[in-house]
């Protein structure tokens, strides 16, 4: 069990090392969810790094991400494994002509072979303890949701042709969300909770310098200024630290070595993504400019 | 007696009711996993300590918010109750305490739990609502309000349509797509489909009039909107009064609390003057093409007080009577029987109306329900 001799510090280092950077709130919860083996249920607005903690996690650990995306109408179904009815009908067909009695037919189209592993069946039956992402699970059904609960406490999958199969290694679960729906008490409760925010500025600027090497300190450091701006702007979707990310890559490939006004008007799409926003922040552009400093360092 | 009380596991549980009393879920499982992750931490550390507790006892955002706050006052309170022991010995004096909180927090820390106000495992909205702006917002209503507007809702999708449609779930087998998808194969069954019944999605689009003369309302007017919200998921909501804001997520909110406070950071407009045209052009302008199509109806809660521009208002109005299904405007004014529409707002607005009608209260939502 590697798990039980971790030290706070080693996640840390651990996160660090895969280039995430982070404050101590989400190491400890990392630390947490490996030590008692919790699920770790972490809510943010969007592109703030939370599908990337288990990206990073598997990464650190070395071992399988299997990720199990949420959607409205996401059913049983989809998420534990499917008969291949296909396979199944074509090699009844094939073996329309052989001796074997009905019982052992039945016995051959409902074995592993015809069996359509869906992300939590696979999880469960990995050789090496995986990370299972359960991405934006607030976007299921709550039907859904009370399913979860049953295999998040229970481990094992009954399949009625089958039998019951339990987990070899109970996997690290992360799940994600976007708080468009209010988690139920019961998964609450099952799970450690996480809640990321927009990154302050030191914090940000930190990010884009270690994400984007090549960058100019200057730009990257006004890019995060001008963002740390924008959030403040009451805007139909705020832009997260993957827009930051996004911006100061595509301005660092444009060999931009600070902003000023055209360039930031003509590569305003990397950021804004909804047209109200960006009529609004063109309208209050020069303001916006004004308060990071950006025009005062041209002029000068 | 202080032994009792320095003791690690002792002070956690202690901790863990004092959250409780709090309106904190925290449970004997949350206790045991502190204890269980402490055995291989080094808690010397002071910020470590309170991380790890804060992380374990932690559900929902409200509670890492409140969290900060509570811990210090237990853990000062508790030190300063250890000094007075060993200074005073047994004496059983109450340290003064100014505040309500403290004085739950002594009776804590001194064995006496308020039964009264003792929960285990539900939410209190008690502190959330004391919000500056909404405080004297009761959500007694509510309850009441939802089901009412269930059963109005149930009216609303009742209207089952006799068609079929595809379907991923595997429910009702639909033959003749079966047939028709599998024909290339020779007539085998390799694919099945599946369908449904196609049901009428009647959308709801709530516009709500939150500016000054509305206020004598404004608590009804809340509690509807939430009420509605909840019931109803294809429905979107606006509060406009100089400008508009579409407030749907905010609705969303499970707690009545949470919406509220939610509701009082974001909009500045409570209260101020109506400007009925503009706000309902921005609407047109910017969300009409999304928002509205022949299957909508449109619900418009104002007292047509407008200080703004008449002709936009009836340009907007057109427009929304135009492409909706139908266009219900409630005024509160218009349960009196005195009342007649005789404002300029409600003049100009009355032309594009299909259902004019007064709801300021639940018994007259009641009486809606034959309209929808």
């Amino acid at each position: 069990m590697p798990s039980n001799n971790l030290q706070l510090s080693d996640i840390q280092s651990m996160l660090q090392q895969q280039g995430y950077i982070t404050d101590k709130s989400v190491a400890m919860s990392v630390f947490l969810s490996l030590q008692l083996n919790k699920p770790l249920l972490i809510e943010g607005p969007a592109g703030v790094g939370k599908t990337e903690i288990a990206k990073v996690m598997a990464n650190a650990l070395q071992t399988d991400l299997i990720r199990l995306q949420c959607y409205e109408g996401l059913d049983a179904t989809h998420a534990l494994y499917e008969w291949n009815y296909q396979r199944q009908l074509l090699h009844l067909k094939m073996t329309e002509h052989d001796t074997h009695t009905i019982d052992e037919k039945e016995r051959t189209i409902f074995s592993e072979p015809f069996l359509m592993k869906r992300p939590l069946l696979q999880a469960i039956s990995q050789p090496k303890k995986p990370v299972l992402l359960i991405d934006e699970v607030d976007r299921s059904d709550e039907e859904f949701e009370s399913f979860l609960l049953e295999v998040l406490s229970d481990w094992q999958i009954t399949i009625p042709e089958i039998g019951t199969i339990k987990a070899t290694h109970i996997p690290q679960v992360i799940l994600t969300g976007n708080r468009t729906r209010e988690l139920s008490e019961a998964l609450r409760r099952r799970c450690l909770y996480l809640y990321i925010d927009y990154p302050d500025f030191e914090k940000e600027w930190l990010i884009v310098k270690n994400k984007v090497p090549g960058i100019d300190a200057i730009l990257s450091e006004q890019i995060t200024r001008f963002m740390q701006e924008l959030r403040k702007m009451k805007l139909e979707k705020t832009p997260g630290l993957a827009e930051t990310l996004d911006w100061a890559m595509a301005l660092s490939a444009l060999h931009i070595e600070h902003l000023d006004k055209t360039i930031i008007e003509q590569t305003l799409g990397v950021v804004l993504k909804e047209w109200q926003d960006t009529r609004q922040v063109q309208v209050s552009l020069g303001e916006l400019l004004e308060k990071t400093g950006i025009i005062a360092k041209i002029e000068t | 007696m202080s032994t009792r009380l320095t003791a690690l596991s002792q002070n956690i549980v202690q901790f863990a009711r004092f959250l409780r009393l709090q309106g904190f879920t925290v449970g004997i499982e949350e206790e045991t996993m502190i204890l269980q992750s402490l055995q291989h931490f080094d808690y010397t550390s002071h910020e470590s300590f309170f991380l790890l507790l804060k992380m374990i006892i932690c559900r929902s955002k409200s509670n890492l918010n409140d969290f900060d706050e509570l811990f210090r006052q237990y853990w000062k309170q508790l030190d300063k109750l250890l000094d007075a022991k060993r200074k005073e010995g047994t004496k059983k004096k109450k340290p003064p305490t100014p505040k309500a909180q403290f004085a739950a927090l002594n009776a804590w820390l001194k064995g006496r739990p308020n039964k009264e106000t003792e929960e285990t495992a539900s939410y209190s909205v008690k502190e959330s609502l004391s919000q500056k702006d909404f405080s004297a917002v009761p959500d007694n209503e509510v309850a009441e309000l939802m089901k009412c507007i269930r059963s109005l809702s149930r009216r609303l999708a009742a209207k089952a349509n006799r068609r079929y449609e595809l379907s991923n779930k595997t429910d009702l087998p639909d033959l003749r797509q079966t047939l028709r998808k599998n024909l290339r194969r020779g007539g085998e069954l390799i694919d099945i489909m599946h369908r449904r019944p196609k049901r009428n999605r009647v959308k709801l689009l709530m516009l709500c009039d939150v500016s000054k003369s509305m206020e004598l309302y404004s608590s009804f007017l809340l509690q509807f909107m939430y009420a509605f919200q909840q019931v109803y998921q294809r429905m979107e909501t606006f509060i406009f009064s100089t400008s508009l804001q579409r407030i749907t997520p905010m609705l969303k909110q499970k707690h009545f609390g949470e919406a509220l406070e939610l509701l009082s950071t974001a909009n500045e407009g409570w209260n101020s003057g109506t400007r009925i045209g503009e706000s309902l052009n921005t609407f047109v302008n910017e969300y009409s093409h999304k928002l509205i199509d022949s299957k909508t109806i449109v619900i418009i809660l104002s007292d047509g007080w407008d200080t703004g521009n008449i002709e936009l208002l009836k340009q907007s109005m057109h427009h929304i009577h135009y492409r909706s299904k139908k266009v219900i405007w409630l005024n509160p004014l218009a349960g009196y029987t005195a009342y007649r529409p005789e404002v300029a707002g409600m003049k100009a607005a009355m032309p594009f109306i299909d259902v004019f009608a007064g709801v300021y209260n639940i018994e007259s939502l009641r009486r809606l329900s034959k309209w929808i």
